[in-house]
Formats: structure tokens, C-alpha cells, sequence
């Protein structure tokens, strides 16, 4: 599903040429929950936003549902993205301007689908917010937010969910309650989920994890095998 | 291998999707108040720019009609003796409206007295436009006529009845012809436009066709013919003219007129108020495009995460552009729609209260001003509004992942290139005038550099200035200095914005109070000539009885530079050189140069019937100069007249000794003359010599009498002189016009009250307009202010709520914020002071042809008010910053 060869992010800084992601090669399947962990600064956001086609790498190549990202341009990109994509935030990142209902109906309008309403207030419902649909984001909590942006990344059904950190801004009990959620839409919607997280706890609860630092993957493995090793 | 996907990738949104999602947005930020600076904003543009238009539309046709009927016609043909028929022939072949009009001075008898008239014998179809006021009695209101006077009758004005003794009904003699008074002039539309024969007593109008039978006129005769043209399209009357002055052998002997050439004060007082309102307008469009760019800038800074969610949903850029563009339509749309409505507002209201004074309705404004309304509001949107917008299509999807990714591919200065562009069309569109575009646009270019400068330096000292002063003047600097770049933005602006304020609010003080000092309410309204040195103390104890306000007695006498340091003068220029032009009539001035000889020869017989001055210096207004040492009519004084100022030399004192003379300034320019040449006169076939002593400016559209030539006391005293004088005489005092004449019959009396009456009412109505213009662009003015301080606050808010978090007291962060906006305000109050000076004194100069000086209140009113209004607006808009809950903003801002 996702393929990393040999993948390279290097930025300039004032210091000069800062390699963040130093040559990682990783395969996903369709299917897969992956964990991306490391320490702050590691690169996990990096290589998060290149495999989702936020970002174009510096070299080295990625394969997104057999579609390869370098040879496409940003407008290619983002049809990619809205065509197999679906995203949840640490920031939340709802629009202030929409209510909840409008937020989770807009990729599926922007995607041209008709049922729009009919599908995000059923998904409004599955998050447990069908009462809060007219409300807007600043007048939900932290919790609802997510729950609201977790019911937009499925409202496309998408093939692949990339997920940043979508436990960090809240606390643990909200936090494992937003995870819950996340994990059983991914399995109900059979989606590939890339997770990051410097949270063990969440990792541990994905099929694989692979750790980063300093912008190379140290680690690699299935949870299962390392629980049962 | 993976597939070759790009070919796979289709973009296949639906316009309709993204149009509803572009009318959603819209509305949330419409209610979450984003949008309505901008939407102020570019309705203020339209208003005023359609208030402004439908205004000088209907205003500029309304005085046009109004000035026709001054003319009574659209153009007048004159010249001396007959006027070849082929130009009347031409213009009837052309389908215009036609009319004849012949003036002559002449003596009317009745039975029991007899009078100087000046007689003006008119076709049938006179006045081709305006109407004549007529009664049955003298000395009342009277009813509107659209013709003259039928064959075998004469109209007379009121004053004529009493000085010979007869009612309406009565018989006159005019010549050989006995007409029957059937009407009273109470006024003609023409009375001030006519020739110096009009003004040599009261009116007598008598049909053309009764004009052989008084054989008055006959070869050789003293008599001015005119034809009136007039038509209902521009276009036909500009054709005509263009034909007529293509007539190579006609120049110089016939001439032909509109009314922007008949009179100075109404040519003058339109234009310096069109270009004016044109300045107006400009300003208010140009203060309305700020605030449109400051608004869209802070809208799309706001919107970049908006952009970078949407692209990580799958938005292309082009779709992106679509989303705004149609927000930015849609809302166009809706403010140029507020916009006619508001400006057609705008202009009835300057109506309401001008309506009563223009004389004639008004005509209805065409589509146009609608036109330029909603033209000006996409214009000011695609050089303003659009390039912050369109850079939104660059927001990298990265950022909902790192805040700190923003726009790279637009350069920073792209938004900066487009405004300037679009002004410069802008300015280029309204004034028509590539070079006063050019002139404006690099003063303003030079000005903004100059005021960036300045301002970096103020805000880069204003660390170490604030070191010394308690904390919040400490929070205060230090906050300024590191918002430096924003900080000389905003001085810029607001400067910039003061600045027009204040040149507008200068040059429409400075023009007004030229208008009232040109035409003060004492203007004397009447001039009185041919007085000898024995009747003056009987006409000024005349005007002490009855309560006539008289003024100074000028000798006049016609003289004739014969050399200059004893060779023959020669003029700067033998071309028709004009050096101005004059307020009463062409004709006068015509009659001026033509009648050399026989004025002079008329000056020093007793008894004249036809003007016998040189008119156009005597009445003050005249001052063309045309090729030719003509005679001018010279004086003596012992004073410096009113409104003169000795530019050169010095003035004699009280004990002036004879044998100099000064002369006004531009005619010692045209014909070289130093200060102590010597020049030799010709005055009445005596040779007088005298030294230059003075060159004198002279306010040449006072209506006051004016010179070219003053002598001093004892030179020419000798040869023998007329005086002149003027009084100013009320409507119920004209009857005594007749005891006047009665009392000393040698005297000509020329009436220009009608003319000084139509030339106050234009100027009322002119301040009135310019009034309201100024408190139009006073409002873009506020708006930008207030759009330059909101596209501050969100890093206010931020920083502040920090501040609060860390302890800081309100009362701390609500004087800092005072602080640093009162400096900011003083500092762009003076900048904008210092440029507003400059400007006004180029404008002055080069534009609106006035005499400039410091305005010394400005220096204490421009950085005061400066101070005052952005502490004022900055601490008001800024103070939902401390009220505001720190953790909401915190939270806000996560």
C-alpha cells in the first residue's frame, strides 16, 4: 500500500543543509496499522507528511497505492489526497467556520458525492455527536474536536488514514477514549492506518511499530512478534 | 514498478460543490465579522466614487445648462460690424436652433424726458436658452417669457420707466421708430453676458424687425451683431465650431464663444472644483484600496490554515483560486449593489440642499456613474484585494503539521506591485491626464519612500528612547521597535492617510477662502466712468444721502508706452499674447482694441454715447494683452491700490515726488522692463517720461478697478483726466441709478451685480459639493485606520495573553498599548504633516494656480491629531485584547 525507498528529507537552515530523514525504506500493507515512534525531532512528522503527499521528499522515492509521489506535482497530490487519504490532527484542525456536521460533510462534497449530509450525520452519530452537529468547534471540547475530526478522515473512505499524534493535545482518560474510537472505525473501514506517536502505550496497540532517531529507522517490528518473543 | 499515475489522477469536484462551499465560507466569516472591513471598505469605494459621479454628472450638466443661460445659447458668434450670414446659414443647414441679436447704444425719448439705453433688438426665436423676466409693472418679481418682444412694442427695464416719466403703455422714441412699451425686463438671461454697449444704461429690447424702421443703425454705426447657436447634442455644437475655426480668413475678426470662455470666475470656479472633486474622489478611492489591501491581507493570514486543510482534503490550487475569487465576486457583488444605493444616497442628499440654488432642474444622471462605480470596486479588488488572496494557493498542505510553513512562492512585494499598478490606472482612469498621473504617482512613490525612512529611524531609536521611563512606556517601545516592520507600514499608512486628509482639508480651506476673499459680500456692483474732477464731490455727497457705499476716486486717462530707455519697446512676444483673460466681456475687450483710436478721441470729448474707457483694465477684470502696444487706460495714486503687492522696486511713500511709475508684473515680464528704465509715454498726444520704480501683482479677478500703469501723484496730473469709482449698491437702491443719471448725465454707469449675483451663487453650490467630498474621503480615511490597527491585533492578542498569563496587570498592557500607538499616531501626524505641506504647495502652484503659505496650525493640529486619533482607535479596537480571557486567545491560537 505505502513503499519508502531510500527516502531522503534534507532542509536549509541557517546553519546550512539539515538531513532530517536520512535514506528510510519501509514497506506497509494494505491493512496494516503501523506506529511511527521517536523522540521529539526524530522525523516521525516528516515522514508522516511525505507518505501522505504533504510534502515532496529530497530524494529517494514513495509509493502510495501504486501511484509514485516524486513523479507527481502538488495539483496530482492533492487529488491523490482526496481520492485515498484521510487524516486526523493533533491540532485538530477543523474549520472554526463550520459547524461539526459541515466539517465531517466537507470532503465528501468536495469529492462530488451527494449524500453528503446523509453520510457525515450517520458518521456524526457513530462518534457519538448526532446532538452536537450544529455546534461549532470552538464551542466543543478538546474530546469532541477529535471525535469530530475522526469522523471527517472516515467520511471519504479513505484507503489509508494518517493519524499525527491525535492523542497529544488531550488528557489520558479523553485521550484512550478518542484512541478506542479510532481503532475500532479503522477496523470496521478495514483502513491502513500510519500512526505517529512518541506514546508507547498507543503504539502498542498497532499491528507493527517502527522507531526513528535522528532521522533513521532503529526498529522495526510486528507487535505481535515482539510480545511473543 | 508502480503505475504511471499522473494519467489516472482526474480532478473531478464538482463546481457546484465548491461554489456552495465558497458561499458557506462567506457567510461564517461574514458572521464571525472577518469580512466586513472589507466589505466597508469596498463600499466606500463604490459610494463614493458613484456618489461622486453621479453628482459632477448632473451638476456639470445642470451648470452647463445654467451657464448656457447666462449666454442665453450654447455658443455665440461676435465680432465687429456685420457677420457674414453664411455662418448663421451654416448652423441652421446643420439643424441648430438659431437667434440674432444686434446691440446699440442710443438715446429713447418720450413725451416728457429722454435717456441713454442700451437697446438689443432680438429674433424671435431669442433666448435659445434661459428665459427672460418679464412683468407688467416695474420693479417686481415678474413671470418667465421664452421669446422677446413682438414687432412694434419695446421691453424696458424697470429703472427706465421713472427716468422717462411713463407707464407701461406708453409710446418711446427710439430713433425714428415709436414703440409701445408692453413689457418690463425684470431680467434677461444675457444681461451679463453682452458687450460694454449692454452696461451703458438700461436695457431696451426691441424686435430685429423694427430695427430699420428707428434708423439708428446705419453704415458706420457703433453697433455689435451676435448670433446664438444652441443644440441638444455636444457633438453638433463641437462640429460646428470645429468648421468655424477652420475658417482660416475669419480669425481674428469673428470669434466664437462658449461660456467657459465668457466669464473667468465661472470658467475658473468649475474648474479648480473639478479638479478638485477629481483629487476627491481620487483620495477616497485610493484610502478605500488601502484598507481593501490591509483587510484582504489580514483575511488571507487568517485563512492559510483554512487553505491547508482543504488541500490536505484533495483541493488543487485551482481550486483554491476558485474558492476565494467566487467569496471575493460574490461580496464585490453585493458591495457594489450597497454601493449604487448608498452613493445615489450620497448625491441626492448634496442635492437636497443645492437643488434651491441651481436655477434650473436638474437633468437626470446616465448609466455611467453606476459604470465607473462598479468598475472602481473590481478594479480596487483585482490591485488590493486579490494578490494577498491568490497567494493563498500557495499554502503548503505541510502546514497542518507545521504552523510555521507559510507562503514562498508569491514574493512579498507581489501584493505591493499589483496596488501600485491599479492605482496608477486608477488615477490614469479618473483624471485623463498622463501628467498629473505621472506628477501624483511619483510624489506619492517618493513620499512613501521618504515617510519609510523616516519612520525606521524613529522606530529604531525608540529602544534606548524608552529605556529610562517605567514599564509600560518600557513594554510600550520595546513592543514598537519589535514590530518595527509592521510599525513603518502602519506609519506609512496612517501618515499617508492623514496626510490626504489634511491636503484636503487645506486646499478646500484654502480655495474657498480664496472664493469669498475674490468676492467678498461689500463687492461694489456697479462702476461709474466719464465722472470729471468737478462732479466728484456731488456723486460721493449723493451716495452719503442715500447710503450707498462708495469707494476711491481713479483718475484715468489712455496712454501709450512709446519707448523704453529711449528705443521702441518691443514686446516679449508679437503673437496674440495673453496674459490672462478677462471678466467682463470678449466683446469689451474686442471693442477694446478696435476702438483704439476712437476711445481716446471719445475720452476727451464731453459727452460720449458709447463706452468711453478701455474697459477691460477700468472694470479691473481684462488683462489679455494682445499683440500690439495698445492704449491702456492709466492712473495715478498716491496709495498702493487694494489686492496689489510690489513684487519689485519699492511703492512711493506719502511725499512721492513726480515722475515715476509701476507697472504690473506681467506686463513688465512681456516687455522686459528693469526697475529704473526709463519709459516714455504717450498720453493724449503729450510725451510724458518717467522712471520704473515698481512692478506690482495685481488681483486681476477681484471686480475691483486694476492697472497695468499707476503714475505717481504729479506726473500726467496735468493733462487732463475722467475718473472712475465704484459703489455698491443694493436691489431697492437701483432706482436711484436714475437721479444718478439725471444729476450728471456725462456719466456711464456699467452694472455688473447680475454677474457678481451668478458667479456667488456657482461658488456656493462648488463648496457645497466640495464639503461633502471632504467628509467622504474623512470617512475612507477612519476606515483605513481602522483596518491598519485590526490587521495588528492578532499578535496582539497573542503576545498580550502571554503577557496577562505571566502576570501582567491590565491596567499595564491598556497603557502600553496607549503608548505605543500615541507615538505611532505623533510620529505619522508629523511625517504626515511635513508631506501634506509639500503637497499642498505643489498642488498649489502647479494645479490650482494659488498662492501658497504655510499653514502654521497644521504643525500643531497634524501631529496632535495624529496622536489623538490613533491612541483613540488603536486602544478601542485593542481593548477586547485585555478583556478577553487569556486561555480562550491561548486556546484560540493553539
Amino acid at each position: 500500500m505505502i513503499e519508502t525507498r531510500n527516502l531522503v528529507k534534507a532542509v536549509d537552515t541557517s546553519e546550512g543543509i539539515l538531513t532530517i530523514l536520512k535514506g528510510i525504506g519501509i514497506k506497509i500493507e494494505a491493512g496494516e496499522a503501523v506506529a511511527i515512534v521517536g523522540a521529539s525531532g526524530s522525523g516521525k512528522s516528516t515522514l508522516l507528511g511525505l507518505m501522505a503527499g504533504l510534502d515532496g521528499a529530497s530524494s529517494g522515492e514513495i509509493i502510495l497505492d501504486g501511484h509514485s509521489l516524486s513523479e507527481l506535482n502538488e495539483e496530482q497530490r492533492a487529488i491523490l489526497r482526496g481520492q485515498l487519504v484521510g487524516f486526523v490532527f493533533q491540532s485538530f484542525q477543523l474549520l472554526p467556520s463550520l459547524t461539526a456536521l459541515e466539517n465531517v460533510m466537507l470532503p465528501i462534497e468536495l469529492k462530488g458525492d451527494q449524500q453528503a449530509r446523509e453520510k457525515a450525520t450517520n458518521l456524526l452519530d457513530r462518534v457519538g455527536l448526532a446532538e452536537r452537529w450544529h455546534h461549532y468547534p470552538n464551542q466543543l471540547s478538546g474530546g469532541e474536536q477529535q471525535r469530530v475530526a475522526i469522523a471527517r478522515a472516515f467520511a471519504t473512505e479513505a484507503r489509508v488514514l494518517f493519524a499525527d499524534e491525535p492523542t497529544g493535545n488531550l488528557d489520558t482518560v479523553t485521550g484512550a477514549k478518542v484512541v478506542d474510537l479510532l481503532f475500532e472505525l479503522n477496523r470496521e473501514y478495514s483502513t491502513t492506518l500510519v500512526l505517529v506517536t512518541h506514546d508507547e502505550r498507543l503504539a502498542s496497540r498497532c499491528d507493527r511499530k517502527i522507531r526513528l532517531v535522528a532521522g533513521e529507522v532503529v526498529e522495526d517490528e510486528k507487535i505481535g512478534d515482539a510480545l511473543s518473543a | 514498478m508502480p503505475e504511471s499515475s499522473a494519467a489516472t489522477l482526474s480532478d473531478n469536484k464538482p463546481i457546484g460543490n465548491l461554489f456552495s462551499l465558497a458561499l458557506r465560507l462567506l457567510w461564517r466569516d461574514w458572521q464571525g465579522g472577518e469580512l466586513r472591513l472589507l466589505f466597508i471598505a469596498l463600499v466606500m469605494a463604490v459610494t463614493s466614487v458613484t456618489g461622486i459621479a453621479l453628482f459632477t454628472d448632473r451638476l456639470e450638466k445642470a451648470l452647463l445648462l445654467e451657464s448656457a443661460n447666462m449666454l442665453a445659447a450654447d455658443r455665440i458668434v461676435s465680432g465687429r460690424g456685420d457677420l457674414p450670414r453664411e455662418v448663421l446659414e451654416e448652423g441652421q443647414a446643420r439643424g441648430l436652433r438659431t437667434a440674432e441679436i444686434l446691440s446699440f447704444t442710443s438715446m429713447a425719448f418720450s413725451d416728457t424726458g429722454n435717456m441713454l439705453v442700451a437697446a438689443k433688438a432680438v429674433t424671435d426665436a431669442y433666448p435659445l436658452r434661459g428665459e427672460v423676466i418679464i412683468a407688467d409693472e416695474p420693479f417686481v418679481r415678474g413671470r418667465p417669457a421664452q421669446t422677446g418682444p413682438p414687432a412694434g412694442e419695446v421691453w424696458l427695464e424697470s429703472r427706465a420707466l421713472p427716468a422717462l416719466g411713463i407707464e407701461v403703455g406708453d409710446s418711446v422714441f427710439v430713433g425714428e421708430a415709436e414703440l409701445r412699451v408692453s413689457q418690463i425686463i425684470i431680467a434677461e438671461p444675457d444681461r451679463t453676458g453682452g458687450n460694454m454697449m449692454d452696461s451703458a444704461g438700461p436695457r431696451l429690447m426691441l424686435h430685429m424687425d423694427d430695427v430699420e424702421q428707428t434708423n439708428v443703425v446705419q453704415l458706420g454705426s457703433r453697433v455689435s451683431y451676435r448670433y446664438l447657436f444652441a443644440a441638444d447634442e455636444v457633438a453638433e455644437l463641437d462640429s460646428f465650431e470645429e468648421w468655424f475655426r477652420a475658417r482660416e480668413e475669419w480669425r481674428g475678426r469673428y470669434y466664437m464663444r462658449d461660456i467657459r470662455e465668457e466669464s473667468e470666475e465661472v470658467r475658473e470656479a468649475l474648474e479648480r472644483a473639478e479638479s478638485f472633486l477629481l483629487l476627491g474622489s481620487l483620495f477616497a478611492v485610493l484610502l478605500a484600496g488601502v484598507a481593501i489591501a490591509l483587510t484582504a491581507k489580514r483575511y488571507s493570514e487568517r485563512h492559510y490554515d483554512y487553505v491547508a486543510i482543504l488541500k490536505t482534503f484533495g483541493c488543487t490550487s485551482a481550486q483554491i483560486s476558485f474558492i476565494y475569487l467566487a467569496i471575493q465576486l460574490v461580496l464585490a457583488a453585493v458591495a457594489v449593489l450597497v454601493g449604487w444605493i448608498l452613493g445615489w444616497l450620497v448625491h441626492r442628499i448634496i442635492l437636497a440642499f443645492l437643488e434651491s440654488l441651481l436655477l434650473v432642474s436638474l437633468p437626470d444622471p446616465g448609466l455611467q456613474p453606476y459604470v465607473v462605480g462598479s468598475l472602481t470596486a473590481f478594479i480596487c479588488l483585482l490591485a488590493f484585494a486579490l494578490p494577498p488572496l491568490l497567494a493563498l494557493r500557495e499554502t503548503p498542505p505541510l502546514r497542518v503539521l507545521r504552523k510555521d510553513m507559510s507562503q514562498q512562492k508569491i514574493g512579498p512585494n507581489v501584493p505591493y506591485v499589483f496596488g501600485i499598478l491599479g492605482t496608477i490606472f486608477l488615477v490614469y482612469w479618473y483624471s485623463q491626464d498622463l501628467e498629473l498621473t505621472v506628477v501624483l504617482v511619483s510624489s506619492v512613490a517618493a513620499i512613501a519612500l521618504f515617510l519609510s525612512i523616516i519612520s525606521y529611524l524613529f522606530l529604531r531609536s525608540s529602544g534606548s528612547a524608552g529605556m529610562k521611563a517605567g514599564s509600560a512606556w518600557l513594554l510600550a517601545m520595546t513592543a514598537a521597535r519589535r514590530r518595527r516592520k509592521q510599525n513603518v507600514l502602519q506609519v506609512m499608512v496612517f501618515s499617508v492617510t492623514i496626510m490626504s486628509l489634511l491636503i484636503l482639508t487645506l486646499l478646500r480651506t484654502d480655495l474657498i477662502e480664496e472664493w469669498q476673499a475674490q468676492l467678498p459680500e461689500n463687492t461694489p456692483n456697479h462702476f461709474m466712468m466719464n465722472i470729471t474732477q468737478n462732479q466728484i464731490a456731488g456723486i460721493e455727497s449723493f451716495f452719503a444721502e442715500n447710503g450707498i457705499q462708495g469707494n476711491q476716486f481713479y483718475p484715468l486717462i489712455s496712454a501709450r508706452v512709446t519707448r523704453v530707455n529711449g528705443d521702441l519697446p518691443v514686446p516679449g512676444d508679437q503673437a496674440d499674447v495673453s496674459i490672462g483673460s478677462g471678466t467682463l466681456t470678449e466683446n469689451a475687450q474686442l471693442d477694446d482694441v478696435e476702438l483704439d483710436e476712437e476711445v481716446s478721441e471719445a475720452l476727451s470729448g464731453p459727452q460720449t454715447d458709447a463706452p468711453p474707457v478701455n474697459a477691460d483694465e477700468a472694470t479691473s477684470g481684462g488683462r489679455r494683452v494682445r499683440g500690439r502696444l495698445s492704449r491702456r487706460q492709466v492712473t495715478w495714486a498716491e496709495h498702493l491700490p487694494n489686492d496689489n503687492l510690489v513684487t519689485a522696486g519699492s511703492w512711493w511713500g506719502s511725499e512721492s515726488e513726480p515722475g515715476y511709475v509701476s507697472i504690473e508684473q506681467e506686463y513688465a515680464d512681456w516687455l522686459d522692463l528693469q526697475i529704473g528704465d526709463r519709459l516714455e509715454f504717450e498720453v493724449n498726444q503729450q510725451l510724458v517720461t518717467a522712471e520704473v520704480s515698481s512692478f506690482r501683482s495685481v488681483r486681476w479677478d477681484n471686480m475691483q478697478p486694476n492697472f497695468f500703469i499707476i503714475f505717481s501723484p504729479g506726473t500726467i496730473d496735468h493733462i487732463g483726466a475722467t475718473f472712475l469709482s465704484t459703489a455698491l449698491m443694493e436691489r431697492e437702491q437701483k432706482i436711484l441709478l436714475n437721479d444718478l443719471i439725471r444729476m450728471f448725465p456725462t456719466m456711464v454707469i456699467i452694472e455688473i451685480d447680475g454677474l457678481i449675483e451668478q458667479v456667488q451663487t456657482i461658488i456656493a453650490q462648488v463648496t457645497s459639493a466640495i464639503e461633502l467630498i471632504s467628509v467622504l474621503v474623512l470617512l475612507c480615511g477612519a476606515l483605513v485606520l481602522l483596518a491598519c490597527v485590526n490587521a495588528s491585533l492578532d499578535e496582539r492578542f497573542h503576545e498580550n495573553a502571554i503577557l496577562r498569563t505571566l502576570g501582567a496587570g491590565r491596567k499595564l498592557i491598556l497603557t502600553s498599548l496607549l503608548i505605543e500607538f500615541a507615538s505611532i499616531g505623533l510620529v505619522a501626524g508629523l511625517i504626515a504633516t511635513i508631506g501634506a505641506e509639500a503637497s499642498v504647495y505643489y498642488l498649489q502652484e502647479e494645479v490650482f494656480e494659488q498662492e501658497f503659505s504655510l499653514h502654521y496650525w497644521v504643525w500643531i493640529a497634524g501631529p496632535l491629531l495624529g496622536m489623538l486619533i490613533i491612541a483613540g482607535l488603536g486602544v478601542n479596537s485593542t481593548r477586547r485584547v485585555v478583556n478577553i480571557s487569556p486561555l480562550n486567545v491561548l486556546r484560540r491560537v493553539v
